[in-house]
């Protein structure tokens, strides 16, 4: 993955909310209309589904005189360098990683079994009426195809900023921005530039794979495959130092010594 | 017969060998979620898809017979004596080359303690099987910790199934009779489980 890997940033000052990325996700990639309900907020749906990969966030927040200020904020498959999901898939290909880093899926082989939706720092895969993966992949299909993301193109205000990382993060950095995500999880694929701390846009300050996880998979799984092995090996070596305990028929007494 | 003792009953066999075979079932079909380095075990079931159904059916089968095995032996199991306290001293007299001279009863500690790992471990990989089942029915930290606990339960179990399988068969010699045709010659049970058969000869 030396070469240039691409990169998202999501400058959330920019974003005034419009949805655009949405909408336009869903007529790229042929997603279902969701239905959803009022719940006295301008943000729907309330959480990613599995006909939904990026949608705005509305967090709202007052300060001490009572002024109302509104955050927006794009969720989505942020593309992780180092992917839970990707981790703990069990199926080869299901989950995998294109030469410019980014995390795509194939439900052909998706075998269902639900992993990445426990192994995601940030809660994102999703699993539909189908039973199989499903979340942003960055239209690496457009992509392929020299076009930039359904929701980058859409977006009127350049929130969405789709390119090569480096130069993202760069051009990000000259302009005096705040971002997250460059180190973490071995860099994250998009990032965000905020202007304010992680928590209050609902992010995990400091992400990572979950313990649980990192325990399952990188200690527990290799230390078991040693575990069976050592385990042979400790019979086999009983059987040629102790030895069995045979039964001799006649031998009523003591027993063992025609085994000494 | 008059050289051999009855040691488990018909029903008792044939849990024992549901319960054995649910397992390898189990073990064939999990072993690809286990690691992708076991990814082409799925083949056996036709693909992942095939391996994630058997498994989860297999784990009923499992589940409900082991526990029944575990219930049907819990009073054997679960109470300790002096000769117990003896064997954890000696290990069961497996470090040495002389014969134990443990007075074991029907069950010596080992087994014991085997049984009752059994009966916990059935107990939660049915439990942390469930959650993993429907991972989305359950908070993400509780699901996190239940596919952690349930591969290293696996592999505790794996191990110990190497262990039992060598102690039952090779390791001593007349053990498997009992779990294939019901009886045990005298000589093994005078010379592994001597209190136990003092108990069946005085009936």
């Amino acid at each position: 993955m030396a070469q240039l890997r691409t990169g998202f940033l999501v400058d959330t000052s920019r974003c005034i909310g419009c949805r655009s990325c949405q909408v336009a996700c869903k007529e790229w990639n042929r997603l279902d209309a969701d239905k959803t309900t009022q719940q006295g907020t301008f943000e729907n749906p309330r959480d990613l589904t599995p006909m939904l990969y990026n949608r705005i966030e509305f967090i709202e927040k007052a300060d001490d005189k009572g002024n109302v200020t509104w955050r927006f904020v794009n969720e989505r498959c942020l593309h992780c360098g180092d992917a839970g999901c990707m981790k703990v898939c069990p199926s080869p290909g299901a989950l995998y990683r294109t030469k410019d880093g980014i995390v795509g899926f194939d439900k052909e082989k998706c075998i269902a079994c639900k992993y990445c939706v426990s192994a995601c720092p940030f809660d994102v895969p999703r699993y539909g009426a189908d039973d199989k993966v499903s979340k942003c992949h960055l239209c690496l299909d457009r992509i392929g195809a020299g076009m930039v993301p359904a929701c980058a193109k859409a977006c009127p205000t350049q929130t969405l900023q789709f390119g090569g990382r480096d130069a993202l993060i760069a051009k990000a950095k000259g302009a005096g921005k705040t971002l997250y995500g460059e180190k973490s999880l071995a860099g994250l694929g998009v990032l965000y530039a905020l202007e304010g701390k992680p928590e209050e846009y609902g992010l995990p300050p400091d992400p990572s794979i979950p313990t649980s996880i990192f325990l399952w998979k990188d200690v527990v799984a290799p230390l078991g495959i040693l575990g069976f092995w050592g385990s042979i090996a400790a019979v086999v070596l009983h059987y040629v130092t102790f030895g069995s305990r045979p039964l001799e028929e006649n031998d009523e007494g003591k027993g063992g010594d025609a085994h000494a | 017969m008059h050289r051999y003792v009855g040691r488990f009953n018909t029903p008792e066999r044939v849990l024992h060998w549901f319960v054995a075979a649910s397992f390898f079932t189990l073990l064939l079909s999990g072993l690809g979620l286990y690691s992708r380095l076991f990814h082409n075990v799925f083949t056996f079931f036709g693909g992942g898809e095939g391996a994630i159904l058997v498994h989860k059916y297999a784990g009923l089968i499992f589940f409900f017979s082991s526990l029944l095995l575990f219930a049907n032996h819990a009073k054997d199991v679960c109470s300790f004596d002096d000769a117990d306290r003896e064997w954890f001293r000696v290990l069961g007299g497996y470090l040495s080359k002389d014969p134990d001279h443990i007075d074991s009863g029907k069950f010596n500690a080992g087994q014991k303690v085997f049984g009752i790992f059994m009966g916990i471990a059935t107990l939660l990989l049915g439990i942390t099987g469930v959650i993993n089942w429907w991972p989305q029915s359950f908070p993400r930290a509780i699901v996190q910790l239940s596919l952690l606990l349930h591969g290293l339960l696996f592999v505790i179990f794996v191990m110990l199934m190497v262990v039992h399988v060598y102690l039952t068969t090779v390791g001593n010699p007349g053990t498997l009779e009992g779990m294939l045709y019901g009886n045990v010659r005298k000589i093994w049970a005078k010379r592994h489980h001597p209190k136990w058969y003092k108990e069946i000869e005085g009936k």
